[in-house]
């Protein structure tokens, strides 16, 4: 049944961040602050960088404000001015990104100035950014979150989340359908979603930590994986992807909201991470980890599938 | 005297991404001392199973391959003293991947051999060719790699054909 | 004139096209994406959905082999793809928008170079338009001057009828023999009302005004701050009706492979890179001007006509909300001296 989600909070939300904007850029704390601000389309949000404390009141926070504005801070996409300190606005899921980024050395948490969002959910799709929030409208991620109070943030308006009770998880739910299937009937699944890919990377694209200054993928010599987006090319590229981000991927589900396939590729991060955690006891969270599962190891480590 | 080969209807393509220090060194042992294996694996070497990225195998399964064999020193052997273990849990992690989507897992595997171990890589290999064997011609990826868009298909069946018979 | 047709003819026709051998591309739900895709059956159409991405695709293919090498010893043989045995096609339910990105493509793939592959796929081909009746504020046809019901680029245009059915209106002589080969599934309008025409809710702007500033503003501080946020994915360009833009690759061994044709994008940081290491748009803003630029001006220098028809995909599905109508809106607010023969 549909269920409205209470986003009442995101008025105050967007006051304390204007206002928060406002000081720190007028003290000259931070060069440049990332954040939303409303776009042409109603409802909708869009990434704004701005140096001005006048501009602060463009602000906003709104359940179309969907994404990860942590992209803006990596190597890969350094367009935006990086002199000295950045403020830039997160919500918890992008928070955890931010500490695996520094946990990576991407980042140093004495240059920038986090506004911590009190966040009660966001949309999944933005196709139409005025749609209401609602249990079935709501990003699958949000349907599993249990950090809408991002910690240890330099600035968080004060104000309270409502719980959200009862929403069905939907990867979970998801994962657990697909590994009751047979071998071939996943393969079925995972061919016909890979299929509709048009390897426009946008996925590659808005994920935070995919930084490289040049992917494996965009290589010809040697080629890895077929750069055409034919079904071998395209199911190699889902497969090496999600390889890469295993115990990595902080859970922002951004590769998944931007395809404009609508293939469900968080459904592969989530996975891995699922495993990670029963092999490696590893989990992406808040916490700055120097190491991740695949760059650590000990040698009690599980090998009953090595003969 | 060579013993007479069986005859078979399938010979199943084995890839084995080995380390250069224990495992090529142990099927060289088991080479020269003229241990019997089947022929269906070719080896290719690397310089640990640190180096083998799991986009290795893929590409193996890719260009055809129906069986992979990864194998390397055991823990503790490693000489870049902790390779292996990398790979052990790079390994673990890209197996539940390939489960995820589909793959067989019994077409992969992944074994200790050491230089000395002559004996164990000529048991390994040919289980595992055994294995693959009985499971029949890896077809999932072969078909993946013919199939095209609709719209970049060859339009015609004649014009297909003519053009696969390249 | 027998020009109506109900929604069980229309079926019937297809279905009688698809038993003849011909290919019928029309919107279908793939794994839950609606797409342009050839039917098996007529029922499997959702003609009420505009697709995610394009028609151009019946005739550019995402991807195409166009040629094979092989290699044994000094032997080296090559053989291209012989493109006029491609299939008949039947590309249906196409909007507007995406119509009339049709001839815009055949200027750029007929002017120097005959692109004999995208030529024989389109001579191939009969489209089957349809008027629009669904718009949201991310359309903007009507300021790229077309309209719902702008028939050009199609072959048989329909437009719905309140209660079902279609009025059609033949604009080709492909569409003339589509109706005269099945003249029975036809029949005289009988009184029926069109339905109402979609009204896109995006403020309109003067493409020439536009294309002013564009003339005179190659560098300029705006496009930071236009395109700072972009990340420089391909989806605009590749959900675009218009966008043609394609890369050439050689995939396969050094004895055997194909030579392939790609879609490209000007937003991705290759598209430009020399094989020096120099990349001449090296940021991107520079990629996303390009974008911009090449639609309202480098076209419309060559061409005449703008690379753009106001489908709004690119606005729906940018990963980070860049809305190229209120690009152009404002730059249709800056004041900017037409220079379009004043004059006269």
């Amino acid at each position: 049944m549909t269920q409205p989600i209470d986003t009442s909070i995101y008025a105050a939300v967007t006051a304390a961040i204007q206002g928060e904007a406002k000081r720190i850029l007028s003290e000259g704390q931070v060069t440049a602050i990332v954040g939303y601000a409303a776009a042409r389309r109603k409802g909708s949000a869009q990434p704004i960088v701005i140096s001005q404390p006048d501009d602060a009141q463009k602000l906003i926070f709104t359940p179309a404000c969907v994404n990860n504005l942590a992209v803006y801070l990596t190597k890969a996409k350094k367009e935006i001015p990086k002199t000295g300190k950045i403020g830039i606005v997160v919500k918890g899921c992008d928070l955890k990104a931010l500490a695996g980024l520094m946990g990576e050395s991407q980042l140093k948490r004495e240059n920038l100035y986090l506004i911590g969002v009190p966040c009660a959910g966001v949309l999944g799709s933005t196709i139409q950014p005025d749609t209401e929030l609602t249990s079935d409208s709501i990003a699958p991620k949000c349907t599993e979150c249990n950090e809408r109070m991002p910690p240890e943030c330099d600035f968080v308006p004060a104000v309270q989340v409502p719980v959200n009770q009862g929403l069905e998880k939907k990867y979970a739910a998801e994962i657990a359908r697909l590994e009751a299937l047979t071998p071939q009937e996943r393969w079925a699944y995972w061919k016909e979603q890979f299929s509709k890919c048009i390897k426009c990377y946008a996925c590659r694209q808005v994920c935070p930590f995919c930084f490289c200054e040049q992917c494996l993928c965009d290589r010809n010599k040697p080629q890895m994986v077929e750069t055409t987006p034919r079904p071998a090319g395209n199911f190699a590229w889902h497969i090496v992807r999600a390889m890469h981000l295993a115990g990595r991927c902080a859970g922002c589900a951004e590769c998944e909201r931007v395809c404009p396939m609508d293939i469900p590729l968080n459904l592969l991060n989530r996975k891995m991470a699922k495993e990670l955690k029963e092999l490696f006891e590893h989990e992406a969270g808040f916490e700055v980890q120097e190491k991740g599962p695949l760059n650590s190891f000990t040698d009690k480590d599980d090998q009953s599938f090595i003969k | 005297m060579h013993p007479e080969k069986p005859k078979h209807d399938f010979e199943p393509k084995i890839i084995a991404f080995v380390c250069t220090w224990c495992t090529y060194a142990g099927a060289d042992l088991a080479g020269t001392s003229r241990m019997q294996y089947p022929p269906n694996v070719r080896v290719l070497k690397f310089p640990c199973t640190g180096r083998i990225d799991p986009v290795f195998i893929l590409k193996a399964f890719q260009q055809g391959a129906d069986g992979v064999l990864v194998s390397g020193c055991h823990p503790g052997d490693c000489h870049y003293i902790a390779g292996n273990f990398h790979a052990r849990r790079r390994f673990a992690a890209f197996r539940k991947l390939l489960e995820f989507v589909g793959v067989d897992l019994n077409r992969l595997q992944f074994s200790w051999v050491s230089a000395a171990e002559g004996g164990k890589w000529v048991e390994v290999v040919t289980e595992l060719t055994e294995k693959v064997r009985s499971m029949g011609p890896m077809v999932e990826f072969k078909e993946l790699a013919l199939e095209e868009q609709w719209s970049g298909a060859i339009d015609t069946p004649e014009l297909k054909e003519a053009y696969e018979q390249i | 004139m027998q020009n109506y047709i109900s929604q069980q003819n229309f079926n019937a026709l297809l279905d009688s096209l698809i038993s003849q051998g011909k290919r019928v591309v029309a919107p279908r739900t793939n794994a839950g994406t609606v797409l342009y895709e050839p039917l098996a059956n007529a029922a499997d159409m959702v003609i009420d959905q505009l697709p995610r991405r394009s028609g151009k695709e019946a005739f550019f293919p995402l991807c195409e082999d166009i040629m094979t090498y092989q290699k044994e010893g000094q032997k080296i043989e090559l053989q291209d793809i012989d493109p006029t045995r491609f299939l008949e096609t039947v590309l249906v339910g196409v909007r507007p928008c995406d119509a009339a990105a049709i001839p815009v493509l055949d200027a750029v793939f007929s002017w120097d170079y005959k692109d004999e592959f995208f030529l024989e796929r389109r001579k191939k081909t009969t489209i089957i338009g349809l008027a629009c009746t669904q718009a949201d504020d991310a359309c903007f046809c009507t300021a790229v001057g077309l309209t719902p019901a702008d028939p050009k680029g199609a072959d048989l245009f329909l437009t719905p009828l309140e209660g079902g059915g279609y009025a059609c209106e033949t604009q080709s002589e492909k569409g003339e023999a589509l109706v005269a080969n099945n003249k029975e599934l036809f029949a005289e309008p009988n009184g029926y009302k069109p339905l109402p025409l979609a009204e896109p809710q995006t403020g309109k702007f003067d493409l020439k005004k536009v294309k002013a500033w564009l003339d005179e503003h190659f560098e300029d501080p705006a496009w930071d701050s236009i395109a700072t946020r972009c990340v420089g994915c391909g989806a605009c360009a590749f959900v675009c009706p218009a966008c043609h833009c394609f890369d050439i690759v050689d995939e396969g061994t050094e004895k055997q492979g194909k030579r392939r044709k790609n879609w490209d994008a000007c937003g991705f940081w290759k598209f430009t890179h020399h094989a020096s290491g120099h990349n001449p748009r090296d940021q991107q803003p520079k990629r996303y001007r390009n974008r911009i630029m090449h639609k309202f001006k480098y076209y419309d220098d060559k061409f005449g006509q703008t690379l753009c028809t106001g489908c709004g995909r690119c606005i729906r599905l940018c990963p980070v909300g860049i809305d190229i109508a209120d690009i152009l809106q404002d730059i249709d607010k800056i004041e900017v001296k037409v220079k379009v023969e004043e004059n006269s």
